[in-house]
């Protein structure tokens, strides 16, 4: 399993570096067009590619890559996708991806897994055929769904200016028995892969910015504790176990320190910690559970919750603890605010009669809209993917907790992970 | 053929008993309870030596001394130290909760024993608020054993949150059944 995990993060980041080396230059005439609106979608045709030599196992990547890139696009909610229009020229798409796949494969003896040797895409203007985007990759047998994420992140970024997320992943907490797991998923819901294996409770992961670490809360002797995963060989280390609870980290954007909640004091406050552990700065002095904190994008203030007033709602002070300030007023229990990646928004759970849902506010407090209902039960720790768009959460409407993924810009929701037992606590990669 | 044997167990039970009254005599004041407190013993001294008990032997004195519990290795609700609930949201003490920490303190004082204190929560709510009820609860129930004179030393506490029901389920049962403070050997 820890073997596995290496692979799989090492080769990422060899086929970052390899697509970067062998990209061609961008037509620097091409005029960036930014389709704005939710639901101006850009028609794009995704080709079959074309199999040059390589034989079934090229079929078969061909299949696989044209299905991820749609899927992609798709999942962005910025395109709609035609698939394999042909020469019908009464179709209205207005760009066209296509590319070649060949052999001979590479690793077969080594492996048994069988791969082609050179992929090659390509984004072209319809029916102009003006080449916009060429990419060369040449993958491990592995990396083949990296291959499609990754291009399709360079058509996203090519047609709309925006970062994609076709390669983030989602880290989350599943439930076995007296103990929890953290589980890393993609985005799509595809590459589930489970990151801890040591029977205890293991809660509330959340990536650091460049997604080599993720930091979470654990027990060791029934003491809860800070730990971080390095995800490029699946170490753990402790961070701070002081007595009482340690939990709820939330990276400041630099990566160099954390936000932590610990009730060393005799409470839980809010803290300011290095990732060794070491406290920079206390920010909360109450008798109250102060907890949840999550940095504004820009690390200079934060969002918390606390129960000062009898019951918690969330605050907003600045990176010295400085400049507090009430932000919810409506409802009597809200907790978990996550800050979006542009600024401009927050979510959070509220409590509703007797369950959960969840709240997409403007970041100024207004414009408070609760996005789902009694019908999804309970729904809790939501998390922003970095588009600021899609948002992560679990919900018991199944009658298990699952994780689903909202699309603010057109309200609807898709399914991320599958299974009987509970998923709780998604955090969003970058 | 057997008044031979008869007469030597005769003999020999004479004997002890003559040994075990000397044993008596000169135990008075210090010697073995279990001896003195036979009813049997110390009368009638060689005149019907034959429905005299067998003497006691070392190891029918010891099975009759009680043991003192091993409660280092023992649940404490096998002690008698047991559960306490909560009201929803809630992490005071009600009548019944102290009722039961009383009973609690004594069998803690008693044992002597480290226990861990873990403070639960139902379902409802949010993972990180629950973490810290619970947390609000097991500081509740320590504060109150320590008020009753239960070493702060021999209390740990720990928080599971919602984490770790006793009662799965969404009925008010079971979640009246998960807000609790829990008493286990650490």
């Amino acid at each position: 399993m820890m073997h596995r995990r290496t692979v799989s993060f090492l080769s990422v980041v060899c086929l970052l570096l390899l697509a970067t080396s062998v990209s061609w230059a961008q037509n620097s005439e091409f005029e960036i067009i930014h389709t704005g609106s939710a639901f101006i979608k850009t028609d794009v045709e995704v080709n079959a590619l074309d199999v040059l030599s390589g034989g079934e196992a090229s079929v078969q990547a061909s299949d696989m890559l044209t299905r991820i890139i749609g899927n992609d696009l798709i999942l962005s909610g910025m395109f709609r996708i035609e698939a394999n229009a042909g020469d019908s020229d009464s179709l209205s798409f207005e760009y066209t991806v296509e590319g070649t796949v060949e052999g001979p494969l590479r690793d077969a003896a080594q492996t048994g897994e069988t791969a082609p040797t050179t992929i090659s895409l390509n984004l072209l203007t319809w029916p102009g055929r003006q080449l916009l985007l060429n990419k060369r990759y040449r993958p491990l047998p592995s990396q083949l769904r990296s291959t499609g994420h990754h291009f399709a992140n360079e058509v996203i970024n090519a047609l709309t200016g925006e970062r994609g997320i076709a390669m983030t992943r989602v880290v989350f907490s599943r439930s076995s028995g007296e103990g929890s797991d953290l589980y890393a998923v993609d985005y799509d819901g595809e590459g589930l892969l489970r990151l801890t294996a040591n029977r205890v409770l293991n809660l509330c992961p959340n990536w650091s910015p460049d997604g080599s670490e993720i930091a979470f809360t654990s027990y060791r002797d029934h003491q809860q504790g800070l730990f971080i995963l390095d995800t490029s060989n699946g170490k753990v280390r402790a961070v701070t176990s002081q007595e009482g609870l340690n939990f709820g980290a939330d990276w400041h954007p630099d990566g160099k320190e954390l936000l932590v909640s610990m009730s060393r004091a005799g409470n839980p406050e809010i803290y300011r910690i290095t990732p060794e552990g070491k406290v920079i700065k206390r920010l909360t002095v109450s008798n109250a559970i102060e907890i949840s904190p999550s940095w504004a994008p820009g690390g200079r203030d934060l969002v918390f919750t606390s129960d000062r007033t009898g019951t918690p709602q969330l605050y907003i002070i600045d990176s010295d603890g400085a400049g507090r300030r009430r932000l919810t007023f409506e409802g009597r229990y809200n907790d978990s605010a996550v800050w979006s990646p542009g600024g401009d928004k927050i979510a959070y759970a509220t409590r509703e009669k007797n369950t959960t849902q969840i709240v997409v506010m403007k970041s100024t407090g207004e414009d408070r809209r609760v996005i789902t209902d009694s019908r999804w039960r309970n729904c809790e720790d939501p998390s922003w993917a970095p588009d600021g768009r899609h948002l992560v959460f679990a919900s018991d409407r199944s009658g298990v907790f699952k994780l689903y993924v909202y699309d603010d810009e057109e309200g609807t929701f898709r399914q991320l992970t599958f299974g009987d037992d509970p998923d709780i606590s998604p955090a969003w990669s970058n | 053929m057997n008044r031979g044997w008869m007469n030597r167990t005769m003999m020999m039970v004479t004997g002890m008993t003559l040994v075990l009254a000397m044993v008596l005599l000169s135990g008075c004041g210090g010697g073995n309870n279990d001896i003195q407190d036979d009813p049997t013993a110390g009368m009638d001294t060689g005149t019907q030596v034959e429905d005299l008990p067998p003497p006691p032997v070392a190891e029918d004195t010891t099975d009759q001394i009680p043991a003192t519990p091993d409660y280092e290795s023992m649940d404490p609700s096998d002690y008698g130290v047991d559960d306490v609930f909560f009201d929803f949201d809630q992490y005071e003490l009600d009548n019944e909760a102290m009722g039961i920490l009383s009973s609690n303190a004594r069998a803690m004082r008693e044992a002597g024993t480290v226990i861990l204190i873990s403070g639960h929560c139902d379902e409802r709510g949010t993972l990180e608020y629950n973490l810290a009820l619970g947390e609000k609860r097991a500081n509740a129930v320590r504060d109150y054993l320590v008020s009753l004179g239960v070493p702060k030393s021999r209390l740990r506490v720990t928080s599971y949150g919602e984490n770790r029901p006793f009662s799965r389920g969404s009925s008010d049962h079971a979640w009246a059944q998960n807000r609790r403070a829990h008493f286990e050997r650490p």
